[in-house]
């Protein structure tokens, strides 16, 4: 009884673990060239690894051969990648194609489309973070299945444990012999012990497992925020916590520049989200990062920054911070706060949903949210649409091209200008916070992990060696300073020529229409707020929209 | 104290009937020994297809081939129990073992049914395991461990199934089928233990006194068992010569077949399957066993035990050592016939020691001499544990 006990028990154990709630946006969707075609991709990747990628492949009305899917792992290259998955049509949707990809380990990866009709070959490039982010419990019933079955297995091993040591050594046609049901009983409880004792041992083991895969699973760096006053400035310092950092070891000293950025950092007051900043912080070394803080009401906020690593990994670091009034109380030191400057391409909006007609910021600029469908009011006077029927709710887990207009305030279509080398950036993020993604034009991804994979796909199967941390941290800092440097239109033309995705011959930037469109699918139902930003006439344009998710 | 449970001549035992135990091997015998054959060479199979090509999935035909082996003797075990418990004359019923009542069974039906259901349950189980900490390319996981067991088991309920058949027979009647039966069943487990151990086992290893050791903890148990379990002259070099071919054929057959990686990174770049290992060369040892056995058949159990194991570790060290530096580093052995060049597609193949031992690989001197050493107490103590288990099986009668 007590092996049963411990059989049920040890079984039991597995019904009854915690599941861990992911927070993000994990899929990625992109939108461009393959060589000569029009497609979009959405990758589902798996949140646990090795586990297999969803990929679904969308293409333009051309003939197509074949469409393939190869995983790319930055650490192996090109050379070092195993044969391509061949995409199936998927029947009932000319053009869609569907393909299974292993993701064997964790660390930055890259789906490789290959794309053979009758136009040529194309390929693409899209960048997948490989990490565990999931713990799952497991089903009840399964649990129940699998304990019945277990007990099952005890009771029948212990039974023939016990006629192997009696009756069946017995000749056939013989059954009375001394001591044969002691012999029996006997061999059943060593039998039952010696089971427990062995379940035991393989629970331990188990949990070993479980431990050493919650150990090696993927946790982003952690920060503390903290305001500094200086002459009724407030300068943002976003700490990176080392600490957060050893379990992986990882080092932040290997950050490279996104759009000639090392760090864009977004701040959302809380609950209401109707504050929104996106800033540029720089750093005085590897972990602290600062920023000048815009004139952004009190509150407190949700901080998000996005990062990337040498290999191509990006990944996003959230805190929250409150935003106290200002003070004349000096906290930074005058040398501290001449070290850093005002990023142009650092701005904040404030917005209120279209219900909210109460003015929460006197002196300060309001806009009315914008919904799918209707207009909105710009800073500028100009005016912005979200083409998408209006009242007509998004599906989660659907590719939508969330397509953005800019009007000038005769209703004329604008000529949009470059912001940090793109046509526009928009940040998605949930209601309750706990969905948030930063994204462009071509996708979800970050644009310099797709040009890092990019060049190593010109490498070896060896992974690269590790440059020495001050060295590399030297060469970037140097990289950053020479793109402050550049005037705005050198700097747009040095950004977008690193950009292999954009695929846009030189000079088609002067004449961008005044439309621009964000691949997306949104995660999971809820209520969304939106934020797109454009460029016009030198001044950045921001907006916002709402949205409901089902 | 286990001959108790032999009936003595003179012994006033009442009898339920007078059985008339003429041995005919069962289909479910045959059956087992099958599924046997399947489950291991699905393992050694999905080894190779691992070092090859990387990814499975659940129906991958490696998978199939094991599954084949268990659904056959799941089946064909559980059809002779029922039929047994349900259908058969109260003689059928005297020759099989009653358990929980109603049920009537032989113990190597039940090892099966038992193995079975053991493989059975792993499936969800390593399902569920694949989704919540990752798709495994291990060998040994909880689930993966618990199909290994219930492989292992289907396996050695096929060995007891054809020993008891065996122990039916009359004086008169011709064993030869017997024979045949048991080396394969015996044989069959034999490539299995060694490749559940095969990380331990391989050709880099055999100049360092753990391979030694492990082999010692292995072997001379089930060599000493088998040739003690089973009334023929040279059972345990049967055993081993079954382990030797079958081994041989994979090793030939599957790298003829094309296969190219498909998981990263792809270090070795293959169009072939890379075969598993060459059999080691447990076949002499196992003859030396054999030939002692027979030499000292009247001397006590300690002495034909100690001399056997610790005959085994010698002819054992001296014969894998020197083979261990031709395989490993000979190029003659790079040929399909030794399988010298198989090598896992995640592996640099300039690796400075594929064709080499490391020197940490590689115990001499003192070190090599305590570590035999070591080797011949295991050895002693798994071959004295071996003799007692073939004792039990040589018992077996239902």
């Amino acid at each position: 009884m007590k092996a049963i006990k411990t059989v049920l028990f040890l079984l039991l154990l597995l019904i009854g673990k915690i599941a861990f709630a992911h927070v993000g946006s994990p899929g990625v969707v992109y939108e461009g060239k393959a060589g000569p075609y029009n497609i979009i991709v959405n990758v589902n990747p798996p949140d646990v690894i090795p586990g297999t990628a969803n990929v679904s492949v969308y293409i333009e009305n051309y003939a197509v051969k074949i469409v393939s899917v190869q995983p790319v792992y930055w650490y192996a290259g090109d050379k070092g990648s195993p044969k391509a998955d061949e995409g199936l049509p998927v029947k009932g949707t000319p053009g869609q194609y569907q393909a299974s990809v292993w993701l064997m380990q964790s660390g930055t990866a890259s789906m490789k489309i290959t794309v053979d009709g009758t136009l040529g070959k194309g390929t693409v490039l899209i960048p997948v973070m490989a990490v565990s982010t999931a713990q799952r419990a497991m089903p009840k019933s399964l649990g129940w299945v699998l304990a019945g079955l277990g007990l099952l297995l005890v009771v029948l091993m212990a039974t023939i444990i016990g006629a192997s040591v009696s009756d069946g050594l017995l000749k056939p046609g013989t059954n009375n012999l001394p001591n044969i049901r002691r012999k029996k009983l006997t061999g059943a409880s060593i039998a039952f012990l010696v089971l427990a004792l062995m379940l035991y041992g393989g629970s331990s083991w188990w949990n070993s497992w479980s431990s050493n895969y919650a150990k090696y699973m993927y946790r982003p760096p952690l920060a503390k925020s903290s305001i500094l006053n200086y002459d009724q400035q407030q300068v943002l310092h976003f700490q990176i916590d080392s600490n957060s950092l050893k379990a992986a070891k990882k080092s932040m000293s290997f950050i490279v520049p996104d759009h000639g950025k090392l760090m864009h950092l977004f701040m959302v007051r809380e609950n209401s989200l109707d504050v929104f900043a996106h800033l540029h912080p720089v750093r005085k070394d590897s972990l602290n990062y600062f920023a000048l803080l815009p004139d952004l009401p009190q509150g407190r906020y949700l901080v998000f920054a996005d990062v990337v690593r040498w290999t191509g990994f990006n990944e996003t670091i959230a805190d929250t911070i409150v935003v106290p009034k200002k003070t004349w109380v000096k906290t930074a030191s005058a040398k501290l706060y001449s070290a850093f400057f005002h990023d142009p391409d650092d701005t904040y909006v404030i917005s209120n949903s279209t219900n909210q007609n109460v003015d929460n910021f006197p002196g300060k600029t309001t806009l009315v949210c914008g919904i799918p469908g209707e207009t909105m009011k710009l800073a500028d006077g100009s005016s912005a649409i979200w083409e998408h029927a209006a009242n007509t709710p998004f599906e989660a887990g659907k590719v939508y091209p969330l397509t953005f207009a800019i009007h000038d305030p005769s209703g004329a279509a604008v000529k949009l200008e470059p912001y940090m080398g793109m046509m526009g950036h928009a940040v998605v993020l949930k209601y309750d916070g706990s969905v948030y993604m930063h994204l462009h034009s071509v996708g979800t991804f970050s644009m310099a992990s797709q040009e890092i994979l990019q060049n190593r796909m010109k490498g070896d199967e060896k992974i690269p060696a590790t440059p020495d941390a001050n060295r590399f941290r030297d060469s970037i800092d140097r990289e950053i300073t020479k793109i402050r440097k550049m005037d705005e239109t050198e700097r747009n033309r040095y950004l977008m020529a690193s950009m292999p995705a954009m695929d846009m011959p030189e000079g088609k930037h002067n004449k961008m229409d005044a439309m621009v469109t964000f691949p997306y699918a949104f995660p999971s139902a809820g209520k969304y707020r939106i934020w797109v930003q454009m460029k016009r006439n030198g001044q950045i344009l921001n907006s916002a929209f709402d949205a409901t998710v089902k | 104290m286990e001959t108790n449970l032999y009936l003595p001549a003179d012994y006033p035992a009442e009898k339920t009937a007078t059985v008339n135990t003429v041995s005919t091997v069962q289909p479910y015998v045959y059956a087992c020994v099958f599924s046997s054959l399947c489950i291991v060479t699905g393992l050694i199979w999905d080894i190779s297809w691992h070092m090859s090509i990387g990814r499975d999935g659940l129906f991958a035909p490696p998978h199939l081939v094991i599954y084949i082996g268990a659904v056959v003797s799941g089946l064909f075990s559980g059809f002779q129990v029922l039929k047994t418990s349900f259908f058969s004359n109260p003689e059928e019923k005297a020759k099989a073992v009653n358990f929980w009542g109603i049920f009537y069974g032989s113990l190597g039906a039940l090892f099966c049914i038992w193995g079975a259901i053991a493989m059975l349950t792993s499936a969800p189980f390593d399902d569920w395991w694949h989704n919540t900490y990752g798709l495994d390319v291990t060998i040994l996981s909880p689930p993966h461990t618990l199909l290994a067991v219930g492989m292992m088991m289907i396996q050695f309920g096929a060995l007891i199934a054809v020993i008891a058949s065996a122990n039916h027979l009359r004086e008169n009647q011709s064993k030869t089928l017997h024979n045949w039966l048991f080396a394969l069943a015996a044989g069959l487990l034999l490539t299995t233990f060694f490749t559940l151990f095969s990380e331990y086992l391989g050709k880099h290893r055999m100049h360092k006194a753990l391979f030694y050791q492990i082999g010692c903890l292995l072997f001379p148990l089930y060599l000493i068992a088998v040739a003690r379990a089973f009334k023929m002259k040279w059972a345990a070099t049967a055993t081993a010569a079954v382990y030797t071919l079958q081994l041989l054929l994979l090793l030939w057959i599957l790298p003829l077949f094309p296969a190219s990686p498909r998981l990263g990174p792809v270090l070795n770049h293959i169009s072939h399957y890379q075969a598993f290992d060459f059999p080691l060369l447990i076949i002499f040892p196992a003859m030396m066993v054999d030939w002692l056995f027979l030499q000292l058949h009247t001397k006590k159990v300690w002495v034909k035990t100690v001399s056997a194991a610790l005959a085994f570790l010698a002819v054992f060290f001296v014969v894998q050592w020197f083979f261990g530096t031709f395989l490993h580093t000979s190029v003659l052995a790079r040929s399909w016939f030794f399988g010298g060049t198989s090598w896992y597609f995640g592996s640099d193949p300039n690796y400075p020691y594929r064709y080499s031992f490391r020197p940490e690989n590689v115990d001499t001197g003192f070190t090599l001499i305590k570590g035999l050493m070591i080797a011949a107490v295991i050895a002693t103590i798994s071959g004295s544990i071996g003799y007692k288990w073939g004792n039990w099986m040589r018992k077996v009668q239902r």
